[in-house]
């Protein structure tokens, strides 16, 4: 029995760390305190441009296929292939450019904190006070 | 709203813009990119192998440049080459499909200025981007390729030089639209005659979409008018004093629809050609349908069925005497199709298809056939 109970805590465990929660982050002179979620498709598709202040949104996106990035795309609801597609589409035609995408999460991190307007997502454990946070995303 | 209460509109909207986009300028690079289509295909005759053929080519190759002038501004310039273009070899097409300026004001308002293909139904401006379609060949009257063989602007407007468009949030979809001014069809070809590439009237070629997009559903209708004068010869040849007038209005009318369930796709079109045809009794109107279901087996990998149907009536116009004699006829095109797109990366995508023309005639000017084509086509963007 005590056995069973340890191998029980031992997978939640598991699960609990497979699981990521990530921050969705600004620069912090972002005035918008939240983003609801249509809005941060429409800024990752490309249809908004500019923050209500008039401000150019930059859209920043991780290169490597990690858990935070599939989180990230699943709450948005397209696969990053398939935004990979919307990005192209708007290439091609003139009208936007792909997001600016970082190998790592400290990257995307300082590029946020340096950059006006700009928006990306790290696992809430990099965030620090030098972004603001807009959404929290918790997926199992 | 005039013509001219229109242009005063849109100058003092542009001056606007300039205006507030000079306070801050900030060029971007100049971008150089683009994309090109190698296919081969290998066609035969269902009824008799006698024209079977096979064949390499590069039916598809743009360069893009792009560069953004000022905050809000951005300047873009399209370069096509069709067919494996060779001016020594005298084949093939060679031509400047856009150079336009765009202001972007809001998500709501957009205004390109210069030579644009513009938005009609879903595929017309994006026909030409191959990496972007699952086709090796394009249904039908989007295949620039057939622009040698079938007059693919009589059905789309190829080219316009004036369009506002954008969109409106409500609920939780969007209202898109866009309308457009350009040239009546009625540009000078022959150099003897005159400065070419310039329209020969006062007329207009106007037209728009309006649609929604919810969720992954999206649908539109579009539109345009314009006058053409094809038939200005038999006009003269006859007089003034008859009744049969050398310019004719020509109606085109869309529709799209598209959705997306993550798996799934459909997308589907239709485009009536109508003119007004009362005066001579001929017939020129045509209709276009294309259906495409496709399934994406992985990421990576989407397979598809499609059907295309054309048909097109078309009159011969003579003049006997003082008498105008017309002809007309109709032939009809069908096409099911299948296919499957693999993206091999973010650059280059591998597609097969497998076509079955039917050509359906009962006159002596459109040749019947039956024939197969398989084709095989790498589309890289770059």
């Amino acid at each position: 029995m005590k056995h069973t109970v340890f191998l029980i805590a031992c997978l939640w465990c598991w699960t609990g760390e497979a699981a990521a929660q990530v921050a969705v982050i600004a620069h912090k002179d972002v005035r918008a305190d939240t983003v609801a979620r249509s809005q941060l498709f429409d800024f990752y598709a490309g249809d908004l441009k500019f923050w209500a202040d008039g401000t150019p949104i930059i859209v920043l996106d991780l290169k490597p296929k990690t858990e935070v990035k599939k989180t990230f795309y699943k709450y948005l609801g397209k696969s990053s292939s398939r935004m990979k597609s919307i990005w192209l589409k708007r290439m091609l035609s003139g009208e936007g450019d792909p997001p600016q995408a970082f190998k790592s999460e400290e990257e995307l991190l300082q590029k946020v904190m340096l950059t006006p307007g700009a928006v990306g997502f790290v696992a809430t454990e990099k965030v620090n006070e030098q972004v603001k946070v807009l959404v929290v995303i918790e997926e199992k | 709203m005039s013509m001219w209460q229109m242009v005063r509109s849109l100058s003092l909207c542009l001056l606007l813009g300039a205006t507030a986009a000079s306070a801050q300028v900030e060029e971007g690079e100049l971008r150089l990119f683009g994309y090109f289509q190698n296919q081969f295909e290998y066609e035969s005759d269902v009824e008799n192998n006698k024209d079977d053929a096979t064949t390499f080519g590069l039916p598809q190759l743009n360069v893009l440049m792009q560069k953004d002038l000022a905050p809000r501004w951005r300047s873009f310039v399209n370069f096509e080459v069709l067919n494996s273009f060779s001016s020594s070899r005298r084949w093939g097409a060679f031509n400047i499909e856009e150079a336009w300026t765009r202001y972007r004001l809001s998500k709501e308002f957009s205004l390109k200025l210069g030579l644009q293909i513009p938005i009609f139904n879903h595929l017309n401006e994006i026909k030409n981007r191959t990496p972007l379609l699952p086709y090796s060949i394009r249904p039908l009257v989007y295949e620039s390729s057939f622009n040698e063989i079938l007059s693919l602007e009589e059905y789309l407007p190829a080219r316009t030089f004036v369009q506002a468009y954008g969109f409106v949030p409500y609920q939780n979809a969007k209202i898109d639209y866009a309308v457009f001014l350009g040239n009546s069809p009625n540009v000078r070809t022959v150099q003897d005659e005159g400065q070419s590439g310039v329209d020969t009237t006062n007329t207009f070629l106007i037209g728009g979409r309006v649609g929604t997009r919810w969720r992954d559903l999206k649908v539109g209708v579009s539109a345009t008018r314009d006058e053409v004068n094809s038939f200005q010869a038999a006009h003269n040849e006859l007089g003034e004093s008859s009744n049969f007038s050398g310019q004719w209005s020509r109606l085109r009318l869309g529709g799209d629809l598209s959705y997306d369930d993550g798996r799934w796709r459909l997308d589907g079109e239709f485009i009536a050609v109508e003119y007004d045809e009362d005066i001579a009794k001929a017939k020129f109107d045509k209709r276009f349908y294309y259906g495409t279901l496709g399934y994406y087996a992985t990421e990576q990998l989407f397979a598809y069925v499609s059907y295309w149907f054309n048909k097109e009536h078309f009159s011969v116009l003579s003049v006997v005497g003082d008498r105008l004699v017309v002809l007309s006829d109709s032939f009809d095109i069908k096409v099911p199709n299948l296919g499957a797109a693999y993206n091999v990366n973010d650059r280059v995508v591998v597609k097969v298809q497998l076509a079955r023309g039917d050509i359906e005639s009962n006159n002596d000017l459109v040749q019947e056939r039956k024939f197969d084509v398989y084709s095989g086509a790498v589309s890289v963007f770059f």
